[in-house]
């Protein structure tokens, strides 16, 4: 995925991944990156969680506009306890998961 | 150098750390996929939108392996991968989608795709005017090929053209799985 974002980037399309594997998307060396400490299969966290999801499109969206400088590779504050937490919480209410 | 080069394991539990859950992931795949990754040594320039989020337009690639119920799915089992992509329509919903992949688990992602591929959620932001639009497709593919040269030559040179040539797209989220 890190040979597509720099062959896009090259032609001059700014790119922005969302990634689990730290330290593969280091070594590529991606233009910008949003780093989610979540398990593979799980990138914008966890079902109908809209909000979530929501947060970690938009954190990535953000490095679109506000990155210098090339490798940037920013975490996301949000341990994945918390996220399963969380999902826990949905489905007491309720909701399907 | 990252944890996972010097060999070192983490001490605390990374879930409550908020570090990689599999830190040596890197060197595990190294080792059982000799040559399967590359590393590269220097960064491409770096392209700066020339418009503000609400006027670009956005697409997104993912090596999910999602395609439309209707598509023929890729090559899941061929021992080099699949060196093709597929077109998602940017308007489709969860249910006119499927995951065809083996390589990660994607249970939570069958229950709603915005998961793996949030491609509700942009609609979302497109329509609050977050996002200027979408491009017309979306791209899908299968992230395990084990010819990486093979891969940047063909997979991700042909998505990169069809994105700036066809899809006109100002800027790309990508979503690895």
């Amino acid at each position: 995925m890190g040979l597509i974002q720099r062959a896009i980037e090259e032609r001059g399309v700014p790119t922005v991944s969302v990634t689990v594997a730290r330290d593969v998307t280091e070594l590529i060396k991606v233009p910008r990156a949003l780093f989610v400490p979540w398990p593979m299969g799980h990138h914008f966290g966890v079902p109908f969680h809209r909000e979530l999801q929501r947060r970690v499109v938009l954190a990535a969206l953000a490095l679109l506009e506000n990155s210098e400088d090339p490798g940037l590779l920013i975490n996301l504050p949000m341990k994945w306890a918390d996220v399963r937490r969380e999902a826990k919480t949905l489905t007491e209410q309720g909701r399907r998961l | 150098m990252t944890a996972a080069d010097s060999g070192a394991l983490p001490t605390i539990d990374p879930r409550e750390a908020g570090t990689q859950l599999r830190s040596g992931l890197w060197k595990t795949i190294n080792e059982r996929y000799p040559g399967a990754m590359i590393r590269k040594d220097s960064f491409v320039p770096q392209a700066r939108l020339a418009n503000s989020l609400s006027q670009s337009r956005l697409v997104m690639i993912s090596s999910c392996g999602v395609h439309l119920k209707t598509d023929e799915p890729l090559d899941v089992c061929h021992p080099f991968g699949d060196f093709r992509f597929l077109r998602v329509p940017s308007s489709a919903k969860h249910e006119d989608l499927i995951i065809h992949q083996l390589k990660y688990p994607h249970d939570d992602a069958d229950l709603d795709i915005n998961v793996i591929f949030p491609i509700e959620r942009l609609q979302e932001l497109c329509e609050e005017g977050v996002l200027g639009g979408l491009t017309p497709n979306f791209f899908s593919f299968i992230g395990y090929n084990m010819d990486p040269d093979k891969f940047e030559r063909t997979v991700a040179a042909d998505i990169a053209q069809a994105v700036v040539e066809k899809e006109h797209a100002d800027c790309a989220l990508l979503a690895p799985a």
